[in-house]
């Protein structure tokens, strides 16, 4: 086997142009995770009924799955059905009209939600119930309490658990090429067949991937110093 | 003048209060002893509502909350009205001394930014912590972020602070700072109730003492009363046994 350095660069700089695409799904999904993982999380502690229990399902179900049966079950199920309900109500519109891209960013935020409920509801629980008993003290009603004084507390308690989360995503979002979103792996996939030399280009999809995840980690380093400042203790 | 009737409160079958009358009035200060168990705190916590009685009224002035009909609105304007002093002091950690005492000036009584400062300023001063007003809580003795709790307690303006062992988690040489600023607010005519081990305290600066024992008042009085001439053979032994724990501990 040769290997032709020179062409990782090449393979390189031409991914690049899937970076956008790349990051778009990550944050998406990472986003829309965050807000489904939220209620999930906040229905399952305060015990609402029966949608408790659907929460509890919904989150050993896409756990105990994986993220590409998701994309799959969404990619091929979700059309199917959109055109069964279009179909029965005699409407003109059809699933071949929506983008691809949407299916993978659906699929994606349904498994992100799952993973980030359970880092959300840990780091929710993380926190001391005397601080909730505070804010009601002062007159806070619970959704003030909540956004002010506990989720704040509780996002920094989780800042590492979240940074895991997304850059699990980030690799995640690579099987998004199982249904052709031309995303970094794609991508890679394309340079690797046009030329023949599968090996330099996943070199350098796997140095654009490492790259993104060293960024990640560092910034949620100097994000997680600024915000512990409160809880560097020794008296003054 | 706040005005407890018939207050129960059971925790599965145990019942912790067994029907309690109190009635406080302005500028009160009264302060309830009891041995451990004896349900002190969960009275407390029950006229804020942090565990809802079972039975029984809470009163504030003219505002009566039946805990049988007790509304979101209802709990929400006792609180308002109400502020507590926790045991181990519950400053809310992100937030530097300044910014706990003005949170509920902000957030719950709506007051602009500049006015709450001021007021919070104000608050921390009379705590002897102006020096400290950007600090954090984890950067403050126990000591120290218990004045902050009453700070917080007392910005509010509150019809009656309710102070919940608010020396008990301190190391011995930081009891004396707190209990000289909760000494020096009663002496400014703020009504409110003191759940305390302290014995010598009780006896100086309350206007009313009241011993508890298995979830009922067993007697109350003024302090020279309850201390000096109690009619209850439960409450003799009690401060019998108090007074012998405490000269121990010097
Ligand atoms: N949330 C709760 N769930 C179950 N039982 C409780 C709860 N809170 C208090 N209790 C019980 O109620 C009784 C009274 O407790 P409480 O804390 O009011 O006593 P206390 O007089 O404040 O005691 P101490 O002097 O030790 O603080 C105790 O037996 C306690 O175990
Ligand atoms: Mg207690």
């Amino acid at each position: 086997m040769k290997l032709d350095p020179g062409f990782i660069w090449t393979s390189f700089v031409a991914l690049l142009s899937a970076l956008p695409m790349t990051l778009f799904i990550t944050v998406v999904s990472v986003g829309v995770g965050f807000v489904i993982g939220s209620i999930i999380a906040l229905l399952r502690i305060y015990k609402i009924p029966v949608l408790q229990h659907i929460a509890a399902f919904y989150v050993t179900f896409i756990r105990g799955t994986p993220m590409l049966m998701h994309l799959f079950l969404i990619y091929f199920g979700l059309p199917a059905l959109i055109d069964a309900i279009s179909g029965a109500f005699g409407w003109t519109f059809t699933s071949a009209s929506i983008p691809i891209l949407v299916f993978v960013l659906i699929s994606f935020s349904i498994t992100a939600g799952a993973y980030l409920s359970e880092v959300i509801r840990s780091g929710i629980l993380a926190v001391d119930k005397g601080q909730l008993e505070a804010a009601y003290a002062i007159g806070m009603k619970t959704p003030q309490a909540l956004w002010r004084i506990v989720l704040p507390q509780a996002f920094a308690v989780s800042l590492p658990n979240l940074s895991n989360s997304l850059i699990g995503m980030l690799h995640g979002s690579s099987l998004a090429f199982t249904v052709t979103a031309v995303e970094i792996f794609a991508k890679a996939n394309i340079v690797a067949t046009t030329n023949w030399k599968y090996f330099e280009a996943f070199i350098a999809a796997a140095l654009l991937y490492w790259g993104i995840t060293v960024l990640i980690e560092k910034g949620v380093s100097i994000l997680e110093k600024r915000i512990n400042v409160y809880n560097r203790g020794g008296v003054a | 003048m706040i005005k407890l009737t018939g207050i129960k409160k059971s925790f599965g079958k145990q019942e912790v209060l067994k029907g309690i009358d109190l009635t406080v009035e302005q500028g009160d200060v009264v302060a309830i002893l009891g041995p451990s168990g004896s349900g002190k705190t969960t009275l407390l916590r029950c006229i804020n509502y942090l565990e809802r009685p079972n039975d029984g009224e809470v009163a504030i002035h003219q505002f009566k909350v039946d805990c049988k009909r007790a509304s979101k609105q209802d709990i929400h304007t006792l609180r308002q009205k109400t502020a507590m002093v926790f045991q181990n002091y519950n400053l809310f950690k992100h937030k530097t001394a300044l910014e706990n005492v003005m949170e509920g000036l902000v957030i719950v009584q709506k007051l602009p930014k500049q006015k709450a400062r001021e007021l919070a300023v104000q608050a921390l001063e009379k705590v002897g912590l102006g020096n400290k007003l950007n600090e954090y809580p984890s950067r403050l003795s126990g000591g120290q972020q218990q004045r902050v709790g009453i700070a917080r307690a007392l910005a509010l303006n509150p019809e009656i602070i309710l102070f919940d062992e608010p020396t008990s988690a301190l190391d011995p040489e930081l009891v004396g700072e707190v209990l000289a600023v909760i000494r020096k607010i009663a002496g400014e005519g703020i009504t409110m109730i003191i759940v305390t081990h302290e014995m010598a305290f009780a006896r100086d600066v309350a206007s009313h003492v009241v011993f508890m024992d298995d979830g009922v008042v067993v007697e109350e009085g003024p302090p020279h009363q309850l201390f000096g001439t109690p009619k209850e053979e439960r409450t003799r032994q009690f401060l019998k046994r108090s007074i012998q724990e405490w000269s121990y501990s010097i």
